[in-house]
């Protein structure tokens, strides 16, 4: 039978323009990278010499271990410092749980270069704390390089795994413990025979999700690293500088760092999948019963990390009222560093919030469907889909941006030089996020209320648009809305691709960094900051509103 | 249906039945879970595809249409209202689908609703709802669009005991007034008895027996059949002292030799296990050979009868079935 069953055309059309729209987007500038790498500089013969080359020089190598590194230590703090603080939020009396728990989640919306930057405003070879110390003849150690970039991955990544870690607590059944205890388990044995090991693959996923963001991340390293080799930085500086028509050492670096991200994100497939214990609390466990000493330290130790993380966004906003003279800052207050942004240099501005907009709407049209095929259906088809559109993930934005010049600045998609490239290469890097959150909302709707409305007689596309997506409304919603912000704030590939009048605020920070303008990087830091807290806020009260959770 | 197969992977869910559902009858397919029973409604409703064989609705084959065409309507397990939607438009839903006018609309919806008791609930939104106030809205929502066959998919499993037994008069009833087709689907063999027309019993994919109930009852054609309808005795024939094979024997259909018609064969045993459940009482009498038989007898008051007792007990040998 050739045919192709009727429940099944509906998916197999989405699959399929999924799978175009990626191969395009995804697959065909990956490719080209790969492609890049094996070629000569010419463009002409295959060759595997420039790996060799390439692996041959002691910087390059430099580069791999450093990155990794400084990656590996920054997840093993991340985890040793979020793992007690869920503990603590989850199960102590740790005053105002609400309002930390909140604050927590702030660093996953805020950009961590401004974080870096921050640091580097305040502690800098120049910054405000470190002149002040000096007038009092004192002095530190330098933040910049390795030390400097795991401090500012540890204070904006942590959320990554405190946050499932949190929950992974809070669903453990009390009987659980219980039943331990009932043994004649005593309570720290119960924690670590029983608790852990089921709370440890919500930290293990969480652990990786750092790793991996800490391989891809451009902006923290490239304004902390100074003159140390980090893997995503050198691929942009080789694919910047290089002359010759291909560009193939950058291809190595991008195909070296899709590698190391792939290999961990299929290590993290298959040792999770064997290891998961849903265990769906019926009852929570309840907040244990300390003296007064415990909550005091673990209220302290949980208010400590909420707020060292928000400090350098905090402190950049107050700096940016300030008057600035190159990079000297003024004691005054001013508006003068938003007057160019807002005023005759609005272009960015204003760039920033279209470009988020048409990503954030696209993703959504891309990621909703496919979201629902990989939800919905159980076969090669629909994994294949789920495999691809998780791809981006691996994919460092410079990498991803490296390709799509190579890809599409000639020929019949010639996108170079416009507006458009940015919002594509912008939804392709944020598909895997909408795919995931709109699954996760699929899975929760009953399969039967649309083999209801089919049966009634609307077909499935109509039951698609009645049925599911009204019902996924609310989802659909936060998942835009967090797009959107996350977008205003991507530097990796925009740096790569933005060209002439189509740069954004990210761009206007990085430009400011390397010409020493602090006061106009400031305060587009400011607006970055503003632009990504405000929807969050509206959409918080429009889902409560509207009970659209 | 002729021939409707289906198989997932090496299991053949499905294999080959044949069956026909008279007009306006109600057809149950019973079965433990798995048996396949719910993959065969969902081949009539269209939502699984068949790898062979046909369905037909009289003349008409619908095997090939898509499921939105097929003007069946169908109950689910879980209900499967509409969350974001009112009762009303709900129950509207199908008939909008088929462009029903405004003014007929309105009126079919009412009378829905009122089939279904419903008539003051219109406005309200499904989370105000009971479990079995839902499925009043899921079967006015199925029969409004006047389908040609009702399908019921474990409708009652997911209500209280209570009120399932309420409900399933309420469908046979509904059924019977409106004369339409319809075809259930349960694992529960005293509510397949107590609602079907006839019944199909299924196991591993194929019909084990198809008849009223009372017949499958009283007549099961094979050991799966007398197992699965209530409890039975299945017992070699030489234990009681008889010719042939297996043998099904009901609890009911033995009695105390002195309640007992004289016709009737005696057997001699020890009582081993006693339950008294209200208005009736089981025991477990284990017989010479060691055999044990179950018997339900009913409540009388003036019986005395304790554990390890010895009895002598007597069975109707017009109720015995020979199964091989």
């Amino acid at each position: 039978m050739l045919a192709i069953p009727h429940q099944q055309r509906l998916p197999i059309a989405i699959a399929a323009l999924g799978l175009l729209f990626l191969a395009l987007f995804l697959l065909y500038p990956l490719f080209n990278v790969f492609g890049a790498s094996f070629l000569d500089s010419e463009g002409g013969a295959l060759t595997l010499g420039n790996y060799a080359k390439m692996l041959g020089r002691p910087f390059y190598r430099q580069a791999i271990i450093n990155t990794l590194g400084i990656g590996i230590a920054a997840t093993l703090i991340t985890t040793l410092i979020s793992v007690p603080f869920a503990f603590a939020l989850a199960r102590l009396p740790v005053v105002g749980r609400a309002a930390i728990l909140a604050l927590a989640s702030l660093p996953l919306i805020l950009p961590s270069f401004v974080s870096a930057y921050a640091l580097v405003l305040l502690f800098g070879r120049s910054g405000v704390v470190t002149q002040w110390l000096q007038s009092m003849g004192l002095g530190f150690g330098s933040i910049y390089g390795a030390g400097g970039i795991v401090v500012v991955y540890v204070l904006t990544l942590y959320p990554y795994v405190l946050l499932p870690t949190v929950a992974a607590f809070k669903a453990v059944d009390v009987s659980m413990e219980e039943a331990a205890q009932n043994l004649g388990s005593s309570p720290l044995r119960t924690v670590r025979t029983v608790i852990l090991p089921i709370v440890l693959p919500a930290i293990l996923a969480g652990a990786l999700l750092v790793f991996i963001e800490t391989l891809e991340n451009f902006g923290v390293p490239f304004v902390l690293a100074e003159d140390m080799p980090i893997f995503a930085v050198e691929a942009f500086k080789l694919f910047i500088g290089e002359t010759s028509p291909n560009p193939s050492s950058a291809g190595v670096l991008g195909v070296l760092l899709i590698l190391m991200t792939a290999a961990v994100l299929v290590v993290q497939r298959h040792f999770l999948a064997s290891r998961r214990f849903a265990t769906n609390a019926r009852r929570t466990p309840p907040l244990l019963n300390v003296g007064r000493g415990v909550q005091a330290a673990s209220s302290l130790y949980c208010w400590a990390i909420v707020i060292l993380a928000l400090v350098p966004f905090f402190a950049i906003v107050v700096l940016s009222f300030m008057e600035f003279r190159g990079p000297v800052l003024h004691g005054h207050f001013s508006l003068d560093n938003f007057a160019p942004l807002l005023g005759r240099a609005s272009r960015p501005f204003f760039n920033t919030l279209i470009f988020a907009t048409a990503a954030a709407a696209c993703a959504t049209l891309v990621g909703v469907p496919i979201g629902y095929v990989v939800a919905r259906q159980r076969n090669g088809m629909a994994t294949l889909l789920d495999v691809v559109a998780t791809l981006p993930f691996a994919v460092a934005g410079t990498v991803l941006a490296i390709g799509f010049i190579v890809s599409f600045n000639s020929g019949p998609l010639m996108l170079t030089g416009g507006p458009l490239i940015l919002v594509l290469a912008y939804t392709v890097r944020k598909v895997p996020f909408t795919v995931r959150s709109a699954s996760a909302i699929v899975h929760q709707i009953d399969g039967s209320l649309e083999e209801a409305s089919i049966s009634l007689g609307r077909p499935p596309l109509q039951t698609f648009l009645r049925i599911v997506v009204p019902l996924m409304l609310g989802g659909i919603l936060s998942g835009a809305v967090l797009t959107w912000v996350t977008v205003a704030s991507e530097l990796s590939a925009t740096i790569v691709l933005y060209s002439g009048p189509w740069s954004t605020l990210t761009v206007v920070m990085f430009q400011s960094l390397e010409s020493g303008g602090a006061g106009v990087a400031t305060a587009a830091a400011s607006i970055l900051i503003l632009v990504s807290i405000v929807p969050i806020a509206l959409l918080y009260r429009l889902v409560r509103r509207y009970g659209l959770d | 249906m002729a021939g409707a197969s289906r198989s997932f992977g090496p299991v053949r869910a499905v294999d080959r039945i044949d069956l026909t559902v008279g007009d306006g009858e109600f057809f149950t397919l019973l079965g433990p879970s798995g048996c396949g029973k719910t993959t065969l409604l969902r081949m009539i409703a269209g939502f699984c595809d068949l790898d062979s064989g046909e369905i037909r609705f009289g003349e008409k084959r619908i095997d090939r249409l898509p499921a939105h065409v097929r003007d069946i309507g169908m109950v689910f397990q879980n209900y499967a209202v509409f969350p974001n939607l009112s009762v009303a438009d709900n129950v509207a839903y199908g008939l909008r689908a088929r462009k029903t006018p405004a003014g007929e609309l309105a009126k079919r919806v009412e009378e829905a609703l009122a089939l279904v008791r419903l008539a003051e609930y219109g406005k309200r939104k499904p989370h105000q709802l009971s479990g079995g106030q839902l499925q009043r809205v899921a079967i006015a929502r199925a029969l409004v669009i006047r389908p040609q066959v009702l399908l019921f998919d474990e409708p009652l499993s997911n209500l209280d005991a209570r009120l399932r037994v309420s409900m399933r008069a309420e469908i046979r009833e509904l059924q019977k007034s409106l004369g339409i087709t319809a075809i259930y689907v349960t694992h529960d063999q005293e509510e397949a008895m107590s609602v079907s027309d006839r019944i199909a019993l299924m196991n591993a994919g194929r019909l084990e027996q198809v008849g009223a109930p009372a017949d499958i009852y009283r007549h099961p054609a094979s050991r799966f059949a007398a197992e699965f309808m209530g409890t039975t005795n299945l017992v070699e024939a030489r234990a009681l002292g008889r010719e042939g094979g297996l043998l099904s024997l009901r609890p009911e259909a033995l009695r105390l030799s002195e309640e007992a018609p004289e016709a009737w064969p005696r057997l001699a045993g020890n009582v081993v296990d006693l339950e008294m459940l209200g208005p009736i009482t089981r025991l477990g009498v284990r017989l010479g050979d060691g055999t044990i038989l179950n018997v339900a007898i009913l409540d009388a008051p003036e019986r005395r009868l304790n554990q390890a007792d010895k009895v002598t007990l007597a069975y109707d040998p017009a109720r015995l079935t020979v199964l091989r």
